[in-house]
């Protein structure tokens, strides 16, 4: 089961983002394509989907921002993850109106991605790209991320709007997402 | 005069019994800010560092007078127990921090004391020959001690950015050029303090955790004593 996490400023600029690989769950677990990542009796339903999206690469890389290098692999569906977790941002605004807790568990869903986020108090963004159900997990995970964004954004040389590039802030981050997801 | 137990006893105490006490987030935070700042004005690392060196150099010409008349410490005997007051009474007093401290005699005066030159200052010569001559040693020009801070509160969360750090393949040493010592400002207050008590000395970061180090050392060198400064009696 893979995920994908992206943390956002305030103002929509893609601070961090990070393509991770659990080894908890029992689906396939080779690199990443999305066929690679459904069940397989469901790859012939959602072929034509990833034709389209596979179509609509193009289009999804000029709307697309492009935040991070891509870490692993999934060179050509990058673009449509990303793509997932922009549009989702919406929904975000529209639930930060109504509730003022700050994990907004699952908030829209994407064929077989679903989209969790986590808003804290500065209105920073941390979107979380997966599939399945894992809500504690991800509570959890989400909870160490905000701990850990907090000590980097504590740093006098970080600049809330340029990526976090601190190789530190990054192994902390995957080990938490090993742990938790 | 005081043992070193006495010290760190006496630097406990003006710690608890000081009551204006600053959060140390806040102080960490103003002291960030005030680093980052400067880079952007300076742009320049060795600029910055400078900068820190003379701004700590206003403070320590002031903070001595804070510190003396809080402590009442007499003159101390030499140079040696100058290290152990600023580690343990100074250091404790203001930042609530212990660094440890190794003393080196000056180089010239340990060869003409016939002296097997030590750091941790033992010696098989009888009690009283040891002392005079190690206290003689200690307070040539050019002895030093070296502060090792295990931990740095103006440095707390701290990553310096990739231009900040010396260049690869500079050995260490403490003009490396294009690094930044984040914490200079130490440097200068030092300098300041010591130099208003009659010593002038040279202060140097030697290394940094916060640049990759194993440790954040200081040294603290004697250049000379300022004689012809102490207003004399008139007699």
């Amino acid at each position: 089961m893979s995920h994908h996490l992206f943390l956002l400023s305030p103002t929509d600029i893609p601070i961090y983002s990070l393509a991770h690989q659990s080894t908890k769950s029992t689906t396939a677990q080779t690199g990443g394509t999305l066929s690679s990542n459904l069940p397989s009796w469901s790859t012939a339903p959602f072929s034509g989907t990833l034709t389209a999206l596979s179509g609509a690469q193009s289009v999804g890389t000029t709307s697309s921002q492009n935040g991070g290098a891509p870490k692993i692999g999934a060179g050509q569906d990058r673009h449509v993850i990303q793509m997932i977790a922009n549009a989702s941002l919406d929904v975000v605004e529209e639930m930060q109106v109504n509730s003022s807790a700050m994990y907004l568990k699952s908030i829209d869903k994407f064929n077989e991605w679903t989209v969790s986020a986590f808003v804290t108090a500065g209105n920073m963004r941390f979107i979380l790209l997966h599939e399945g159900k894992n809500e504690e997990g991800i509570r959890a995970f989400f909870v160490e991320v905000w701990e850990l964004y907090v000590k980097t954004a504590m740093n006098p040389f970080h600049r809330s709007d340029r990526a976090i590039r601190s190789p530190v802030f990054d192994a902390r981050v995957r080990a938490s997402a090993k742990k938790y997801l | 005069m005081s043992t070193p137990r006495q010290y760190k006893t006496i630097g406990e105490d003006l710690w608890k019994s000081r009551t204006e006490k600053i959060n140390a987030e806040l102080f960490t935070l103003a002291y960030g800010s005030l680093v980052v700042q400067l880079i952007q004005d300076y742009e320049d690392y060795a600029e910055v560092n400078k900068q820190l060196e003379k701004m700590g150099y206003n403070i320590g010409v002031r903070l001595i007078e804070d510190f003396l008349a809080r402590s009442a410490l007499g003159r101390c005997a030499d140079f040696k127990e100058v290290g152990e007051v600023v580690a343990k009474v100074g250091f404790k007093s203001f930042l609530n921090i212990a660094p440890t401290v190794i003393h080196h005699p000056s180089p010239a005066a340990a060869t003409t004391a016939q002296q097997p030159p030590s750091s941790a200052q033992r010696s098989s010569l009888l009690p009283s020959q040891n002392a005079a001559s190690q206290a003689q040693a200690h307070n040539q020009p050019g002895a030093s001690f070296i502060l090792t801070l295990d931990e740095n509160p103006l440095a707390e969360f701290v990553e310096l950015p990739e231009g900040a750090l010396p260049a690869p393949g500079n050995a260490q040493g403490d003009d490396t050029p294009g690094g930044l010592w984040y914490s200079n400002i130490l440097c200068g207050v030092l300098r300041g303090a010591l130099e208003m008590v009659q010593m002038q000395c040279e202060v140097v970061f030697l290394s940094d955790v916060l640049r990759g180090d194993e440790t954040t050392e200081i040294r603290v060198r004697l250049v000379r004593y300022l004689e012809e400064e102490v207003p004399v009696g008139d007699d």
